[in-house]
């Protein structure tokens, strides 16, 4: 493989750094929501919430970098369809991790709480406090969440196809 | 009813009316506070309170105030954390429904500011405060505003594991405005 057909340093470090995040963010979302209301429930859903921050900056970045640094060709064994398939997965991985942290966010808005990032930044609040609201956002941040890791799962199968099946050595674009 | 009769008593109904505003217009009033939870803040309010208040700027030694407070209509926008105040550890609304403020003294301290010395009882606690007014009119209305800092443990609010202050701070800022009847 030639230098070209890599991806970028920035952009691998990036993949797996995010990645290693969502999977702790998501974990400790299922744990958090099915604890019983105490300090450490607090505790642990405050270092959720940091940790979406964390990971929605990062995603910002991310696609700033994407924008500005064509990505790899995909490999030239692929039909069309499967082209246009995974370039659709990829968007709607994208913009779910974008659109999971701000439900976060408006959930914990309408529910009262500001975000506090590292007890340091105040998050200005994006809407005001409803109970109806935050129990809507609640339940689309966590449809969300689940809907970003089936489709990272689907990314995941299609990447250990490419991998082991078609024996493209895919997976050698994102290792550094 | 005499003619004279009725003169005296439309004079002092204006003049009342002019003077003082009492009695509580509580869809017209507001009773919300902002703690700290993991240092964040945390809004919240009471839904339904109700209060007899006589202010009369020229005669504060007549005046006074009195609220009660439902705690079981706080409004905390989370069913699980208000099912948590209610409880024991928090206000216990089973055994203290309410929360009840006295006053025991008005003083004019200049201009459209006031002080209002009184008794807050929560939990079956009670403890001496003063809370400052800023008095203005709105719409024929007399509008009395504030806001104080308590500290929850006062009043045992918050027992337990909760009486950590780095998962919900002690001190909760609250704000009043209280919408008298013209």
């Amino acid at each position: 493989m030639t230098q070209t057909q890599k991806y970028s340093s920035t952009a691998i470090t990036l993949h797996w750094l995010i990645a290693l995040m969502i999977a702790v963010a998501f974990l400790v979302g299922l744990y958090v929501a099915d604890l019983e209301l105490s300090p450490w429930k607090l505790k642990v859903l405050t270092w959720h919430k940091w940790t979406g921050v964390t990971i929605f900056l990062l995603v910002l970045f991310r696609i700033l970098w994407r924008l500005s640094h064509r990505p790899p060709e995909m490999p030239a064994g692929m039909s069309d369809l499967m082209k246009k398939l995974a370039h659709l997965t990829h968007l709607a991985i994208y913009l779910l991790m974008v659109i999971v942290p701000i439900l976060g966010w408006l959930h914990s808005s309408a529910a009262g709480v500001s975000v506090v990032y590292f007890n340091l930044i105040t998050l200005p609040d994006l809407v005001g406090k409803d109970k109806a609201l935050s129990h809507l956002f609640g339940e689309l941040h966590e449809n969300g969440a689940w809907a970003l890791v089936g489709l990272v799962g689907l990314h995941v199968a299609a990447a250990l196809k490419h991998q082991l099946v078609d024996k493209d050595n895919l997976l050698a674009r994102m290792r550094w | 009813m005499t003619r004279l009769d009725r003169i005296v008593v439309a004079v002092l109904l204006l003049a009342g009316g002019a003077a003082w505003g009492s009695g509580l217009v509580p869809e017209k009033s507001s009773l919300s506070f902002v703690g700290k939870q993991m240092g964040a803040p945390v809004e919240g309010r009471f839904r339904y309170f109700d209060g007899d208040i006589v202010f009369k700027p020229a005669d504060l030694a007549h005046s006074h105030a009195r609220i009660d407070v439902d705690l079981a209509s706080i409004d905390l926008a989370s069913d699980e954390s208000e099912s948590e105040i209610k409880g024991k550890s928090w206000f216990h609304v089973a055994t203290h429904p309410k929360a009840v403020f006295e006053s025991t003294g008005i003083r004019a301290l200049g201009g459209d500011r006031y002080e209002v010395k009184g008794r807050l009882t929560v939990k079956g606690v009670t403890r001496e405060l003063t809370l400052p007014l800023q008095v203005h009119s709105v719409g024929g209305s007399t509008v009395a505003e504030g806001s104080t800092v308590l500290r929850r443990t006062d009043f045992n609010v918050g027992e337990g594991v909760w009486a950590d202050p780095d998962s919900v701070a002690l001190e909760v800022r609250v704000n009043y405005k209280m919408t008298l009847k013209p």
